[in-house]
């Protein structure tokens, strides 16, 4: 049956079945032919509740767990969508690159990863180095566009390589979130043209970029490759670092 | 291997590599007679074992397949054994390629040639030519007194990265099928390998051009140049054997040699 295009009631909790039922469909009004003096017995049925706004869902394990199927994403509003992906790559920064508890273990550090965030940190800082340049700025740009997109391919295919253990597109968005303390960086050096600043403020977020990334990174080799794999980290964020401190 | 790694439950998940665990290891062993790293591509036989079945790979056809097919060509798994290498083994290829005089980095690596040198040695280069060629290029404007703004040009580093992976790829290339053609028995691997671990002697020797003396320059890039030069030369002298051949030895010795002079003109006039 085709339902009417209107924003979906929200999940209730049911009690979990084996095989999800769909919830009945919004019926139509039923007519109310009573008279004044009799008050309906039974509450209104659900669809002429005012349907409250969709709850953002986070996880998309929502149908999985018991409460009936996922909401239709594809008819809320653009905004929901927008701010639900905001929220994950936020939440995902928060769990990359600022200290919390599972920072040891890369199978939970990062399980609902996405490629916007990496996606727009790699563009930010392109685009940070790109106004900071004076000369050739196309060309700035597209040396650390494809530094960093390249780079972080190439870096997860080493670890692949040697042997190591990771999901291809989780390291690729781990490498990516990792870049914020340079973006960061770049733009305190894009804002104050100060060599000696610009040295301290690369050293600080490199060391905080490389710090992120170490405990995902070393813990998917073998321990007597451990260097073989974070060396081109390493040297990754330390190109980046030098350009930007060098463009001027 | 650790059980810290190989806990982890991937396999059902997209992109990953299954952990290989003993007994894999053992049947690997047997079946990987044919993986031979004189081949290039590298059939499929290094993921024989590992849990990786195609639909038209049976594992029971393996001895029908000849040695040097491409089937395994677009499945990282079936590189890896080109990255066999641990960190202490990498160290040591490093360090004996700074010694000119040895003439046996050929057996050194004979059982296990890495390619991870190759990749990493010219990626730094790359990045250092790139980077002290600009450093060096201000402070050589600074000493002459011609002009003291600092101004950085990308281009080096799209010219540090044609030439240097260009290098390093082409012409171990070109020498492997040269030998081929004249008969003698050559490895591409061990070739890009040993060319690899010769750029090594060029990082240390950027460092040292950054000092804004002409002459000086000059000085390091001919030692360097002749050493790194004369390592390639040996090694490849140990490796091939007759007489008619020595010119190609003699040619690669001043390719090096060009690769240097190319290097200081271009980065570090």
């Amino acid at each position: 049956t085709v339902l009417p295009a209107r924003p979906p009631s929200p999940p209730r909790a049911q009690i979990p079945v084996s095989s999800s039922l769909p919830p009945p469909p919004p019926k139509p009004a039923p007519p109310k032919p009573q008279p004044h003096s009799f008050p309906p017995p039974l509450p209104p049925p659900s669809s002429s509740v005012p349907a409250p706004p969709p709850l953002p869902s986070s996880r998309p394990e929502i149908a999985a767990s018991g409460f009936g199927p996922a909401p239709n994403t594809l008819t809320e509003p653009v905004w929901d969508t927008v701010k639900r992906d905001l929220s994950r790559i936020v939440s995902n920064l928060k769990l990359v690159v600022f200290p919390n508890p599972y920072r040891e273990d890369p199978g939970k550090a990062l399980r609902d990863w996405d490629l916007w965030g990496p996606f727009f940190f790699i563009v930010f800082l392109g685009l940070t180095l790109s106004w900071s340049a004076s000369v050739k700025k196309s060309e700035v740009f597209a040396v650390a566009f494809g530094l960093l997109a390249a780079g972080a391919v190439i870096l997860t295919l080493n670890v692949l390589l040697l042997g190591g253990h990771i999901i291809f597109f989780q390291s690729l968005s781990l490498l990516g979130y990792c870049l914020f303390p340079l973006d960061v960086g770049a733009l305190i050096c894009m804002l104050k043209d100060n060599v000696i600043l610009k040295v301290v403020v690369v050293c600080v977020t490199l060391a905080w970029s490389s710090w992120a990334a170490y405990p995902f990174m070393s813990s998917a080799v073998n321990p007597r490759r451990k260097a073989l794999a974070l060396y081109p980290v390493f040297l990754m964020y330390v190109s980046v670092g030098f350009l930007i401190i060098a463009i001027d | 291997m650790d059980d810290s790694y190989t806990g982890l439950p991937t396999s059902h998940l997209l992109g990953s590599v299954p952990a290989a665990t003993n007994d894999a290891n053992n049947t690997a062993k047997q079946e990987a007679s044919d993986a031979n790293m004189q081949t290039f591509p590298p059939n499929q036989a290094g993921d024989r074992g590992r849990g990786y079945h195609t639909l038209d790979n049976p594992p029971e056809t393996f001895e029908e397949q000849p040695a040097n097919n491409w089937r395994g060509v677009f499945s990282v798994s079936s590189y890896t054994q080109y990255f066999n290498v641990d960190t202490d083994v990498v160290i040591f290829r490093l360090i004996s390629s700074f010694n000119p005089y040895g003439g046996d980095f050929f057996s050194k690596i004979d059982a296990n040639p890495d390619l991870y040198g190759l990749i990493w040695i010219s990626t730094t280069l790359v990045f250092v030519l790139a980077a002290l060629g600009n450093l060096a290029t201000y402070l050589m404007q600074k000493h002459t007194g011609t002009s003291t703004s600092w101004s950085f040009d990308v281009g080096y580093m799209n010219v540090a990265a044609c030439a240097i992976y260009g290098y390093a790829i082409v012409v171990p290339l070109a020498y492997y099928f040269f030998l081929q053609y004249m008969g003698s028995n050559a490895s591409l691997i061990r070739f890009w390998c040993m060319w690899g671990y010769s750029l090594s002697i060029f990082i240390i020797s950027s460092f040292l051009l950054l000092i804004p003396v002409e002459a000086l320059r000059w000085l390091i890039i001919i030692l360097t140049g002749v050493a790194s030069a004369s390592f390639v030369a040996l090694n490849l002298k140990s490796c091939i054997e007759g007489n008619e051949l020595s010119v190609a030895i003699v040619a690669a010795f001043f390719l090096q040699i060009a690769l240097a002079v190319f290097i200081k003109v271009w980065f570090f006039a």
